[in-house]
């Protein structure tokens, strides 16, 4: 038993096994996006990056969803062979998640997201495809690029997040004066018990906004 | 909702036990290529293998989790980056202290990691959906128009001034590309993205072989994108 289990260890640990890794972690976020397109929920993201999807299965135009998940996935793929750990965030999860549903959806193939199966199927494609491509750079090494790139970018990328909150508390008093006060009052709180704010702000502006609605 | 709940079994035994074991790799990087995040890899440590800091640490995200999937249906990046890496790890804990027959091990990871990712998933997602559609509508009406402006122009802005703070050539690359990708794209941070990239590289190892064929390969993307969204039609072209 001992033995059985230190080999499922050492196997796990190896090279090799990256892009099965990959291969299922990528199924299941691309068929994160199945859910939510189909569903309304499940997406593996967050807030404002999932609704860059919507402005496109709304409205069309996929092209901000398209551009900033790549430009992300692209970085990522650059970064992760470099330092050891692929930031699952920005490649997976933004990149396999947003970015290639977006491009498919743009190019008008809709299959792979409408079939939960499919979906399964392609995610741990692109899985393999990715997990094959980051063993085969990290044996590459191109010494020519810097990481030091993906700092500020990721200074940037979490400075962003901040922004949400007042933008939420902002646009719910456009909405109505008790989506407003609702949700300063529900950011303030959250501020206060060290949770970030855009989560008191959109709770408290359902709750108010919603008293009111059910009045 | 039956298919909706099997669903969200099998995405999060998939993707919990994946990320999970991804994350156990994280402490034998970089001999062993790891995915998971350099703040997910700290903040396993933070908690010291304690069970109780473990999973306490993770439902705090828990209860933001299901704050944004509740109103927009989005599970934030938090469920994969930090509540199944720390409920998987809790979980082995309550049983063994060692962090390094436990936390450490890919193959036992990976069956907590699915676990957890399955009860999460799959409590997130029916959560979401049974919350009246007439307050999901209210979210989305208060959360559009704030995370367009998100888009545009706030994102983009923040981008541009990193770009601008990293030194001379950075912000040179990314001002031009940003101002390219605007104008094609509809959407600067993409470019801006690609311009701190170069613009960094240029800096740090010179203008080489390595920086041409990347910036070969942007310029193909652009030319690629504008041709498909009718920007040379819209030059007359």
């Amino acid at each position: 038993m001992e033995t059985t289990n230190n080999n499922m260890k050492s196997a796990l640990l190896a090279n090799k096994t990256f892009p099965l890794l990959m291969a299922l972690a990528c199924a299941a976020i691309f068929a994160g996006t199945h859910l939510y397109i189909t569903y309304g929920t499940g997406a593996f993201n967050e807030i404002f990056v999932v609704q860059m999807l919507d402005e496109g299965l709304t409205g069309g135009d996929y092209a901000a969803a398209a551009g900033f998940a790549t430009g992300f996935l692209l970085a990522r793929i650059l970064e992760g062979p470099l330092v050891g750990i692929l930031d699952i965030g920005g490649s997976l999860m933004t990149g396999v998640g947003i970015g290639i549903p977006a491009m498919m959806l743009a190019a008008g193939i809709t299959a792979p997201l409408d079939n939960f199966a499919f979906s399964l199927v392609t995610g741990a494609g692109i899985g393999i495809a990715l997990g094959l491509l980051i063993i085969g750079v990290r044996k590459a090494m191109p010494e020519g690029l810097s990481a030091s790139g993906t700092d500020v970018m990721m200074g940037a990328g979490n400075k962003t997040g901040r922004f949400l909150g007042p933008l939420i508390i902002i646009s719910a008093i456009q909405y109505s004066i008790p989506a407003g006060i609702g949700a300063f009052i529900g950011a303030a709180l959250a501020y206060r018990k060290d949770r970030p704010i855009a989560g008191g702000a959109i709770l408290g502006a359902m709750l108010l906004a919603g008293v009111f609605a059910f009045m | 909702m039956t298919g909706l709940i099997i669903k969200s079994i099998i995405i999060g035994l998939l993707g919990g036990g994946a990320i999970a074991a991804g994350a156990a790799r994280m402490f034998h990087s970089p001999e062993s290529q790891a995915m998971g995040a350099f703040r997910t890899l700290g903040e396993l440590n933070a908690c010291k293998g304690d069970p109780i800091a473990h999973f306490s640490f993770g439902l705090g995200f828990f209860f933001n989790a299901a704050a944004a999937a509740v109103a927009t249906g989005a599970l934030t990046q938090d469920v994969l980056h930090r509540i199944v890496p720390n409920f998987a790890a809790g979980a082995l804990l309550l049983k063994n202290k060692s962090v390094e027959e436990t936390l450490y091990d890919p193959s036992k990871m990976i069956v907590t990691g699915a676990a957890a990712g399955a009860v999460v998933v799959t409590f997130l997602n029916t959560l979401a959906s049974v919350i009246p559609e007439q307050l999901s509508i209210i979210a989305k009406e208060i959360l559009s128009p704030a995370a367009s402006l998100m888009i545009n122009p706030v994102m983009p802005i923040i981008f541009w001034l990193a770009a601008l703070d990293a030194g001379k050539k950075t912000g040179v690359w990314a001002t031009i590309l940003g101002g390219t990708g605007q104008m094609i794209m509809g959407n600067a941070v993409p470019g801006l993205v690609l311009g701190i990239l170069i613009g960094q590289s240029i800096e740090e190892k010179g203008f080489n072989k390595s920086v041409k064929v990347m910036l070969g390969i942007i310029i193909a993307l652009f030319v690629i994108i504008a041709y498909f969204r009718g920007f040379f039609a819209k030059l007359g072209l």
